[in-house]
């Protein structure tokens, strides 16, 4: 019980109460349910892997979204994280497949272009299939100094590239937007 | 406690728990405060962008009983990186003011002189021309430190080094004259000696618009980071990613 609950601790989030509550969870479920969960456990390391194309985690190779007739192979979304993707999946109305960088650039934290998985992209769009790339990192310094290094790197003829809208969240009030948020809405703006 | 407020420049963040962030602060009334800004990570809405790095902010903390980081209540932005395009150059730049304030400032004790100095670089980091900026931040803030040796004299027999060569090692507190320098010691042109000179004669603004590649002060820079190295007893990450720059 004790080497559980240690093991757990070491979960992003799970404190010493968290992680004790978890154990007695897992001690009062059934044989099948703890089964299924060390399984998956086993499995997501086992199994898993980054995708040869854009780098999405993926338990085949080409991913769902690289290996799929019906979704716009010329499109792709750059994100920092394969978590993001769920995001953009979430909204149904992406049809295009997407490059995972794992990161973005933070000099503070000595992370630079060359630790992120930016080559890769570099050669899908030089292969000449690709005609526009979204630049979909986080509105942050980071994400801001990834997107504009990014851009400058995969300039070619004949090739679009986007940067996500920054603005004001749908549903929230202008006059509790801060500046830098209306700035960027302002310089975003698109005529009707 | 009472709600304090004051001028700021946010330096770093770090994620705390689930939720939280954990902000280390330059204020101008206390000088380097750490806190906690709750919820921070998920709910973007109290903060917006005002916690990214290098911002200018209107501050809004409080104390917490026997507890050594602030509880952030509220930042109102005042300047942000973020108006201007932020090439790969200007990032590492901003993250090198940030690093050096974070590393070289005590916690909790006012430092109105490099307050002054953090606001009048900020500006002149709008553009991707970053070697002037840097290098005028690098050698105040290591002024004002107290870390910076005479620039005019050799610090091993004192000779005067207007007019003649002069040296510095990684090792060695201050400049040799030609019959000192050590082995391996790296030469300070008189150029970049006299730039400092007038460095700290005139204001950042008098500098503007001067065409600065990064070879402008590289002797210089090399010298201040080595001394400012040797006084933090650590390598600056941001140094050795400037090194890196190309341009
Ligand atoms: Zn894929
Ligand atoms: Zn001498």
């Amino acid at each position: 019980m004790a080497r559980l609950i240690e093991e757990l601790k070491k979960l992003p989030g799970i404190g010493s109460k968290s992680a004790q509550r978890l154990a007695f969870h897992i001690l009062r479920s059934s044989d099948d349910d703890a089964e299924a969960l060390a399984g998956a456990v086993r499995d997501v390391k086992a199994k898993l892997r980054l995708c040869s194309v854009c780098n999405n985690i993926t338990d085949v190779d080409p991913c769902v979204y690289c290996s799929s007739a019906t979704r716009n192979q010329r499109l792709v979304c750059v994100v920092e994280e394969p978590t993001n993707i769920a995001a953009i999946e979430k909204t149904k109305h992406f049809n295009g497949v997407y490059h995972v960088l794992h990161g973005s650039i933070s000099p503070l934290n000595g992370v630079g272009p060359e630790q992120l998985r930016i080559s890769s992209l570099v050669r899908r769009v030089e292969n000449g299939n690709i005609d526009e790339v979204i630049l979909a990192t986080n509105p942050t310094v980071e994400g801001e100094a990834t997107a504009t290094y990014l851009s400058g790197q995969l300039r070619r003829t004949g090739l679009k590239i986007t940067r996500i809208a920054m603005g004001i969240p749908v549903g929230s009030d202008i006059e509790y937007t801060d500046e830098i948020t209306m700035l960027k809405a302002m310089e975003g703006r698109r005529e009707l | 406690m009472a709600l304090k407020e004051s001028e700021a420049i946010v330096l770093r963040t770090y994620p705390l728990r689930e939720a939280d962030l954990l902000v280390t602060l330059f204020t101008r009334a206390e000088g380097k405060v750490r806190g906690v800004a709750r919820s921070a990570k998920k709910s973007k809405r109290r903060f917006g962008g005002a916690l990214e790095p290098l911002t200018y902010v209107r501050a809004h903390y409080e104390d917490r009983e026997r507890q050594e980081l602030a509880r952030l209540d509220s930042f109102e932005v005042l300047e942000s990186p973020l108006a201007a395009e932020m090439s790969y150059p200007r990032a590492v730049a901003l993250g090198h003011v940030a690093e050096l304030l974070d590393e070289l400032l005590p916690d909790r004790e006012v430092n109105d002189a490099v307050f002054r100095l953090a606001l009048s670089v900020l500006p002149a980091l709008r553009d991707t021309d970053v070697w002037m900026p840097i290098t005028y931040f690098e050698l105040w803030m290591t002024r004002l430190m107290g870390y910076l040796p005479e620039l005019s004299e050799c610090i091993m027999c004192g000779g005067g080094l207007n007019g003649s060569r002069a040296y510095f090692h990684v090792l060695v507190d201050g400049l040799m004259c030609k019959d000192d320098k050590r082995l391996a010691s790296s030469e300070m042109s008189a150029s970049s000696r006299s730039m400092a000179a007038q460095m700290f004669r005139s204001p950042i603004e008098s500098f503007a618009g001067q065409a600065w590649t990064k070879a402008n002060g590289a002797d210089l820079r090399k010298f201040l980071t080595q001394t400012l190295q040797r006084h933090i007893e650590k390598k600056l990450v941001t140094a050795g990613m400037l090194e890196k720059i190309s341009s």
